[in-house]
């Protein structure tokens, strides 16, 4: 290090930094090779970019395949016509991997300017490149993944919302699929007005549920987190034990369980009901639109709630003792401590976890899928398929795997990111590391 | 005398409250039970638990007429290559967002943070596609892959965090010494780091275990299915073994019942150290 910061940089210095620069600029890794003498990572680069022209062609074909989405050609057997969906989705991972490769260039430019001003100091090894290539080679896998089975995938769900891919007549590879613009936007806004109704009442309830699932299970672990601490009865860790249950269980056999149980006629709860007298009648838990809701946000109460306990303990638990003593000291009583000191605290420190909660159920498809199945159904269920208790993922679920209309459920899926990612960005600024500038 | 007669009555009010609770919960649990262990396959339960007889036919019929444990060895590869390969992924890229400055290392943290709020089903028509080219379709890694890749934006953030609150001066001084980052990583921050590590191995290994979509979208052939399809496939298809499946159910239910009950405290303590460190 001492060596480093003697050295000067003078005018001959800024000639050669502007040559490796323009090296670098020209042709990847060529400043690495010619200049700084770093073969290994200049043999790397090169060999990238070696590789990046060999495949131009082919990169091109993509890039236009992806613009046209191919030529109808019914005159061909099935197999040898353009399929629209791998030419929309080869061009998706064609554009990713150009992105990728300009990262690498800006990459190779930048590093090579780096070894030269640190060239003079000291000498680099392989083992040190290694090293110090650390950060890249521990984010490779992750974004390599990321980009193929996350980013691929939501990119190309996107632009499916921005084309006719849907039954019947364009699904490859019998038809091909075409770029429409904002029709299906405007078909589910206002245009078709059996889809828009559907719409609007799907999108009203997902958002009266997120939000109902949410503040019931947060006040309802809330409640029994208090009432368990509070409360000093001995047996305590019993009944925690026994609240936990429902976290334990996989939630697709508690909900199919549930279903079980609350079928109007033959099920469990209407059937003993009727025996000790409470209802004459049955009671259509998951048959009628509105006891579907009700019963949809009460089971998920009973799912939901140990979750929000756990956590309250765990947040309860580690409020410093001393403020537990000076309240004492001060003389308050049980409750003005509770009230006044331990509930400030956890829902301070516990908010952020409301709003992801609140994204989470938005998106909690088994909640509802396993549950009621999305049903009953209502009047526009046989065209839309969105039945009483459909949230929008389920409603997704059905277009595309009953349905086949990708096109609309794309839509969807657009929507469910206008509203969510502005409420996930907000949660991150009010954290304290966003704003501490650590991140 | 009467403050006494008053906390008694408190206690026995919270006691009443608890023990109503207790039995909402634990309704749909013993009913469950009861329908393993009950002859025939009626889908109408009897009204008092254990009220029609007791068999263990259903049991035998799962271990001899149908794949259950075929269902059973593939989720537990699945659950617990993902468990590994979570691991292993999240927290290399939480340590270096947490320890090092990069370009782009903002947009990144933003763009993960974006992306953990899809639910990974809504690309599933692409991820279709591209196991398919990739030669993923109706195999288990292919399956692990895609849990992997979904699991990673989210956890990252949640590993990043913690390893923010661990010291710097820990592994700086250990790169004084001449460690390497690698070394750095494994032998000094992941120790440090366990019992976030511990959390997300669960966490990470209790989610395929009863995911739906995704392996119906991969695996078709009959050795190639996981519990969630098979057990679903009893409640479905137009069979209604309700009490075959609930037998199948409660064979899964039992082992993660035990689990989480021994492991209540970690639970806890992770749980409240998630919201402390916001």
């Amino acid at each position: 290090m001492e060596t480093s910061i003697s050295v000067q940089p003078t005018p001959a210095d800024a000639g050669v930094r502007k040559k490796v620069l323009i090296a670098s600029i020209l042709f990847m890794g060529l400043g690495h090779i010619v200049y700084l003498r770093q073969y290994l990572k200049g043999v790397f680069f090169a060999a990238v970019e070696a590789v990046f022209i060999a495949f131009l062609p082919k990169i091109i074909k993509a890039l236009i395949n992806l613009q046209t989405l191919g030529e109808p050609k019914p005159h061909l057997p099935v197999r040898l016509r353009d399929n629209s969906i791998f030419m929309l989705i080869d061009g998706v991972v064609v554009v990713a991997i150009v992105a990728v490769l300009i990262a690498i260039y800006i990459i190779s430019v930048r590093d090579a300017l780096n070894e030269f001003s640190q060239s003079r100091s000291r000498r680099v090894g392989i083992r040190e490149s290694i090293n110090k290539a650390f950060p890249v080679l521990g984010l490779a896998p992750s974004i390599g993944l990321i980009a193929f089975f996350v980013i691929v995938p939501l990119v190309f769900s996107a632009c499916v919302a921005f084309t006719n891919y849907s039954s019947p007549s364009h699904i490859p590879p019998n038809n091909t699929v075409d770029w429409v613009g904002l029709d299906n936007f405007r078909a589910l806004f206002g245009g078709s007005k059996i889809w828009t109704q559907a719409l609007g009442r799907v999108a009203a309830w997902t958002l009266i549920w997120g939000a109902l699932a949410t503040v019931t299970c947060y006040f309802g672990g809330m409640l029994m987190a208090v009432v368990l601490r509070e409360s000093k009865i001995r047996i305590a860790p019993i009944f925690r034990t026994i609240f936990i249950l429902p976290y334990a269980i996989p939630s697709v056999i508690s909900m199919l369980v549930w279903q079980n149980l609350l079928n109007a006629t033959f099920g469990t709860v209407n059937r003993t009901l009727r025996a000790i007298g409470i209802i004459s009648t049955n009671i259509p838990w998951i048959g009628d639109p509105t006891w579907a809701k009700f019963t949809a946000v009460m089971i998920n109460l009973w799912a939901g709630f140990p979750y929000f306990m756990l956590l309250i303990t765990g947040s309860m638990s580690a409020i410093s003792q001393d403020i537990f003593e000076a309240a004492e000291i001060d003389g308050a009583s049980k409750w003005q401590v509770c009230r006044k000191i331990v509930l400030p605290i956890v829902i301070y420190q516990t908010a952020p976890l409301i709003i992801m909660s609140f994204t989470h159920n938005v998106n909690n498809f088994g909640a509802i899928f396993f549950l009621t199945g999305g049903n009953p159904v209502v009047s526009d269920t046989t065209t839309t398929n969105a039945a009483g208790t459909d949230i929008l993922v389920t409603w997704i679920y059905k277009l595309t795997v009953n349905l086949n209309q990708y096109h609309y459920a794309s839509v969807l899926a657009v929507m469910i990111f206008l509203v969510l990612a502005p409420i996930a960005i907000f949660n991150l600024r009010r954290t304290r590391s966003f704003r501490e500038g650590e991140l | 005398m009467r403050a006494r007669a008053r906390i008694n009555l408190a206690t026995i009010i919270v006691l009443v409250f608890l023990t109503i609770v207790a039995l909402a919960v634990l309704y749909p649990v013993v009913y469950i039970v009861s329908a393993a262990f009950t002859p025939g396959s009626s889908i109408a339960l009897d009204l008092v638990p254990f009220g029609s007889g007791f068999t263990l036919e259903h049991f035998r019929f799962l271990f001899k007429n149908t794949n259950y444990p075929i269902w059973f060895a593939n989720t537990l590869i699945i659950a617990i290559s993902t468990s590994i390969c979570t691991v292993v992924l999240a927290s290399l890229s939480a340590y270096v967002f947490s320890r090092f400055r990069f370009t782009l290392k903002r947009t990144m943290m933003m763009a993960l943070l974006i992306l953990q709020i899809f639910p990974s089903f809504i690309g599933m028509v692409a991820i279709y596609v591209i196991l398919l080219r990739i030669g993923g379709l109706n195999t288990l890694w292919g399956l692990v892959l895609v849990y992997v890749a979904g699991n990673i934006p989210y956890n990252t953030w949640l590993v990043k965090s913690y390893l923010d609150t661990i010291p710097r001066s820990l592994d700086e001084a250990a790169i004084i010494d001449g460690a390497s980052h690698f070394r750095v990583y494994w032998q000094i921050v992941m120790p440090v780091a366990r019992p976030i590590l511990t959390f997300l191995a669960i966490a990470s290994f209790t989610g395929p275990w009863m995911d739906f979509i995704f392996p119906k979208l991969v695996l078709r052939s009959a050795d190639k299915q996981t519990l969630a399809l098979g057990l679903f496939s009893f409640v479905t298809d137009k069979k209604n073994q309700f009490t075959t499946f609930a037998a199948g159910a409660l064979l899964v239910a039992v082992p993660f019942i035990i689990f989480f009950v021994i492991s209540q405290k970690l639970l806890i303590e992770s749980l409240g150290a998630s919201a402390v460190k916001e």
